[in-house]
């Protein structure tokens, strides 16, 4: 990724991100005159996700070392509840789904969008292609559920194709063998969000300035060559923000999982967000969901803090 | 009793002009009210709720304000929680057995010990559910409903195929060979949430002292007696005689399609037969599955009965109590029980629909055994186990013993836990 | 020859997409008693759309929660894109002190799951009064959305020429003005998106409105709506689709009427 920025530096405007990453970084140290104001716009954002998001965050990391049914008062328990995570049998399966759940959203849904994106964008009808894609995020999860059950169930709507296009696979049980049934519901995530990341990359696209493309155009750049050395560089902050998002909202997947199969049969297709969701409101175990909850978070903090640096800040070392 | 009524009429326009702003603000207050909040996980249930609270604001003055949710663990976090805030629940829904004994261990449910005894005096619910209610020797709450679980069948297949509901288990066995060899599938089977259902169909007409013993840890799911229940159960899986366990075509659609012929079910299940324009006896039929094992002396008959409770420190606690005892009532198992197309528990209850009136008359004769449905009846880590175990079974069947010594691990945390 | 596989390849990638939304619509259409799991894909000559979205309307008293629904899914989006711009402006074009950590903070607050979060959130708004409040779902609504907004904010305003700041620095404009009258419009499409994007999440939101309301009259619309879907007595599937498709309704219209924001643009390298 760093070898494509390289080539793009000498058509790069001054101003641009990366430059301006340098910059901030060194200015990091000394207060600017803006110091105050910077304050000021921050502070109501910063108030709300502490008191709104933070705070019951840190109850719940309390509650992970207690024992608590939800009724009288917790008693402190230590590790004791990680221990147990640990120590679970299907918790590696829900690590190892958790984990499929990643690696098939930054992929399919990923590329599917910036696919989209780039061959939509600025054409005539362009956003009246891009519709189709969009359309599924707007409908609301209770008609997406129903629809994504019917189409996948043994013989349902996707079997009923395949027989009639007198394909394999027509009696498949799309959802009752693991870890097939993993993979068939990142398929079905997909296409709920593809359109958000087109809308996204397209977002990006506008923000390229004029002149480097005009530029590069002149030097006969077109195609494949103009997308990887111009365009694609361009486009870092706004793949920053998909995969970024991709990789917090594929580490919690709840959602579908729990609708599609609630995590079954025998717990094959479990992600860690359902495992705690079945500890705590399903057993009211509220100390083990909570240990989960806190693992969970601390992998999706460690995750996103490592992606994110290499792409914010770590840029001056590229 | 006029006197206080009026009384509390006053207090209760009072109490609501203070609370003019609406939200939660009105019950800090205490004072009377003239409703009730309702807490409930049968969202769906609203317009019937509505109904009973036209009759009992006539009768005794107290409306009710249904507050539903529809996710069930949802819902229970929410009540457990509310404990813990001003918001105690006057009235509210909730499991029997350990989700029961859980609350009133904290002493956070009112006492009905009471109104259950003068209901039992009048007539009005049947002596055997009590022990459901009841939690070191006291009752807590009162019956929502009891649906008791029965074979709901196709009427149209039955009719095709001449056949005619079984008085014993080798009829419906035949009748599960006939049906599958004219290619309809006779029982419906799920993998999710309902599970259980051909196992507790199997065991308490096998055995119905195991099934008790089981849910109070005294046998134990690996037992000869419950491995010879799975096997019968897998063979019967083997025959082909159920549904694809995945289906995501709502229960009732299937029957009401032919896709299955039978389905064990709670009498709840007459209400979505409905939805989907099923009449009874016209389309469909009711019949109580005979035991499997025919040298039995009773019958037993699968029972779930969903209470309502009341917070020990509601806001409202009076009102909500003068609504429980009420609820007992014949006016208020009239209503509910035409309001939502079911049985009653209470057999005074004037149920309009014959069909239902004679099932209720059948089973009120006193000569079935009530058994606790596996659902309250197992308590919660063993019962999510053996939900998940069952629906891997039944969707993969092979040796049950897996299976059932996955459920024992949890049934043995469980119970050595309870000390 | 991208002339012909570029229109093919998107066009049948948009069939595919669009595939699950006929059904959507097809069943819907249906009447409850004539839908049949095993022709799905079969439309009906009997069209009963409306009258499913009648049916879908009454049973779940949808008319209760519409206006608080309404009002929740665009004040909250608004603020929320309004504050994650103004910290997004603050990290970038004012450069605030330890920037990248006060963003990592807020976009941090991301990743707890909301599973998770709403047991205290509940015990919390149920001793502060917050509790069945619109104010308390309103604020709860834009808290959650602003660590997206300041995200996108933050990454967006890095593309913009920092050359900008200075000149209207240079013209005595006062930090607020820049804001208010460069920075934003600047971004005008970049806030839509979050805006469209985040009312849709808020409108589709069920387990915070199920959680932290309880009144008709401030609960939003989706806890009503999953009271057709129920083991105990839901409503026949085409009712329960006729309502998922009535309610989803505003967001789909939503998204057209602001696509023209993302029309604009260049087209880059013509092959």
């Amino acid at each position: 990724m760093s070898g494509s920025l390289g080539t793009a530096t000498t058509v790069r405007p001054p101003g641009s991100d990366s430059d301006l990453g340098e910059r901030s970084a060194a200015q990091q140290r000394t207060k600017t005159p803006y110091e105050w104001p910077a304050r000021a716009f921050s502070l109501p954002a910063v108030l709300l996700v502490a008191l709104l998001l933070y705070l019951p965050f840190v109850w719940t990391t309390y509650i992970s070392f207690t024992d608590y049914n939800g009724l009288g008062s917790p008693v402190w328990v230590g590790l004791s509840n990680y221990r147990d995570m640990v120590s679970d049998s299907v918790f590696l399966t829900a690590v190892g789904n958790t984990l499929l759940w990643v690696v098939g959203s930054i992929t399919l849904p990923v590329a599917l969008g910036l696919l989209i994106a780039v061959l939509t964008y600025g054409r005539r009808f362009g956003t009246l292609i891009r519709l189709p894609f969009l359309i599924p995020y707007a409908v609301s999860g209770v008609a997406v559920g129903v629809i994504w059950g019917f189409v996948l169930q043994t013989q349902g709507a996707l079997g009923q194709v395949l027989e009639f296009l007198n394909l394999p696979g027509a009696s498949t049980r799309w959802l009752l063998e693991g870890p097939l049934n993993t993979f068939i519901m990142i398929g079905a995530a997909s296409w709920q969000i593809v359109g958000v990341n087109a809308l996204l990359f397209v977002i990006g696209l506008q923000s390229i300035p004029r002149e480097p493309v005009e530029a590069a155009r002149l030097d006969g750049a077109t195609g494949w060559t103009m997308f990887r050395c111009i365009v694609w560089p361009q486009m870092r902050a706004l793949t920053t923000v998909v995969i970024g998002l991709s990789i917090v909202a594929s580490l919690k997947t709840f959602d579908i999982v729990w609708i599609m199969t609630q995590g079954g049969p025998g717990r094959v297709s479990e992600t860690l967000a359902l495992t705690m969701y079945r500890e705590t409101f399903v057993l009211s175990d509220y100390g083990q969901g909570a240990a989960i909850a806190v693992f969970l978070s601390v992998v999706t903090f460690a995750a996103s803090i490592i992606y994110l640096r290499r792409q914010l800040s770590g840029r001056a070392t590229s | 009793m006029k006197m206080r009524h009026s009384v509390a009429a006053v207090a209760a326009a009072s109490a609501m002009l203070l609370a003019a702003c609406g939200g939660s603000s009105d019950d800090t207050a205490g004072g009377s009210v003239d409703s009730l909040k309702f807490y409930n996980d049968k969202a769906a249930w609203k317009p019937q709720f509505e109904e009973v609270s036209k009759v009992s604001q006539d009768e005794i003055g107290l409306a009710l304000e249904p507050v539903g949710y529809s996710e069930a663990n949802q819902y229970a976090a929410f009540i457990r929680s509310s404990f813990r805030t001003k918001e105690k629940p006057d009235l509210f829904t909730w499991h029997t057995g350990k989700e029961l004994e859980d609350l009133v261990r904290q002493g956070l449910v009112a006492e009905t010990t009471s109104l259950w005894d003068k209901a039992i005096a009048d007539g009005d619910v049947p002596e055997d559910l009590r022990e459901y209610f009841t939690v070191d020797g006291k009752q807590y709450c009162v019956p929502l409903q009891a649906g008791y679980w029965v074979m709901f069948y196709n009427k149209r297949i039955f009719d095709q195929e001449g056949i005619t509901p079984p008085s014993t288990w080798a009829q419906l066995e035949a009748i599960a060979e006939r049906l599958k060899g004219a290619g309809v599938t006779p029982f419906h089977q799920t993998n999710v949430l309902f599970t259980f259902s051909w196992f507790q169909t199997l065991l308490t007409g096998s055995d119905p002292e195991l099934y008790e013993a089981l849910s109070t840890g005294e046998a134990k799911y690996t037992d000869p007696g419950v491995v010879s229940v799975m096997d019968k159960w897998r063979a019967m899986l083997d025959k082909g005689y159920f549904s694809d366990p995945g289906s995501k075509t709502d229960p009732q659609v299937m029957l009401k399609n032919g896709d299955v012929a039978m389905i064990n079910m709670g009498t709840w299940f007459n209400g979505n037969l409905k939805s989907v324009g099923m009449e009874i006896d016209k389309d469909y039929g009711m019949f109580v599955i005979p035991n499997v094992d025919p040298s039995l002396a009773t019958r037993p008959m699968v029972v779930e009965a969903g209470p309502v409770c009341t917070a020990a420190d509601a806001t409202h606690r009076e009102e909500a109590e003068r609504y429980s005892a009420w609820w007992f009532t014949p006016p208020a198992q009239t209503a509910w029980a035409n309001a939502r197309g079911e049985l009653s528990f209470n057999p005074r209850a004037e149920v309009s629909d014959e069909t239902l009136a004679s099932l209720s008359d059948e089973i009120n004769k006193g000569d079935y055994r009530l058994m606790n449905r596996y659902f309250e009846a197992a308590p919660v880590p063993v019962l999510t186990a053996a939900l998940d175990g069952f629906g891997a079974f039944v969707t993969k069947p092979g040796d049950p013993m897996p299976v059932l010594k996955e459920v024992q691990a949890a049934a043995d945390a469980y119970w050595a836990e309870q000390g | 020859m991208s002339r012909v596989i570029r229109p093919g390849f998107l066009t049948l990638l948009g069939l595919i997409w669009l595939a699950p939304v006929y059904l959507l619509v097809a069943n819907a259409s249906k009447p409850a008693e004539l839908y049949d799991p095993a022709r799905v894909w079969a439309p009906l000559p009997d069209f009963a759309l409306v009258d499913n979205m009648r049916d879908a309307w009454q049973k779940a008293q949808l008319g209760d929660s519409i206006p608080s629904s309404l009002l929740y899914s665009t004040i909250a989006p608004l603020t929320a894109v309004v504050l994650g711009a103004a910290i997004g402006f603050a990290i970038v074009a004012l450069r605030l002190r330890h920037g990248f950590l006060w963003f990592v903070f807020t976009f941090g607050s991301t990743i707890f799951p909301l599973q998770m979060i709403l047991m205290p959130l509940f015990i919390g708004y149920a001793n502060t009064g917050l509790y069945d409040t619109r104010t308390g779902m309103y604020l709860v609504y834009t808290a959650i959305s602003v660590p997206f907004a300041a995200f996108l904010m933050r990454n967006f305003f890095t593309g913009v020429s920092y050359s900008v700041f200075e000149a209207a620095v240079i013209d005595g404009a006062s930090t607020w003005r820049i804001f208010w009258r460069i920075y934003l419009p600047l971004a005008k499409s970049a806030l839509s998106a979050i805006f469209i994007l985040q009312a849709t999440f808020i409108w589709n939101d069920l387990l915070l409105g199920l959680t932290l309301s309880q009144s008709d009259d401030v609960r939003p619309i989706m806890p009503a709506l999953t009271s057709l879907q129920s083991t105990y007595g839901g409503s026949a599937l085409p009712t329960v689709l006729a309502g998922g498709l009535l309610v989803s309704l505003p967001t789909v219209a939503l998204f057209l009427a602001t696509q023209r924001l993302f029309a604009r643009g260049l087209t880059l390298g013509q092959s």
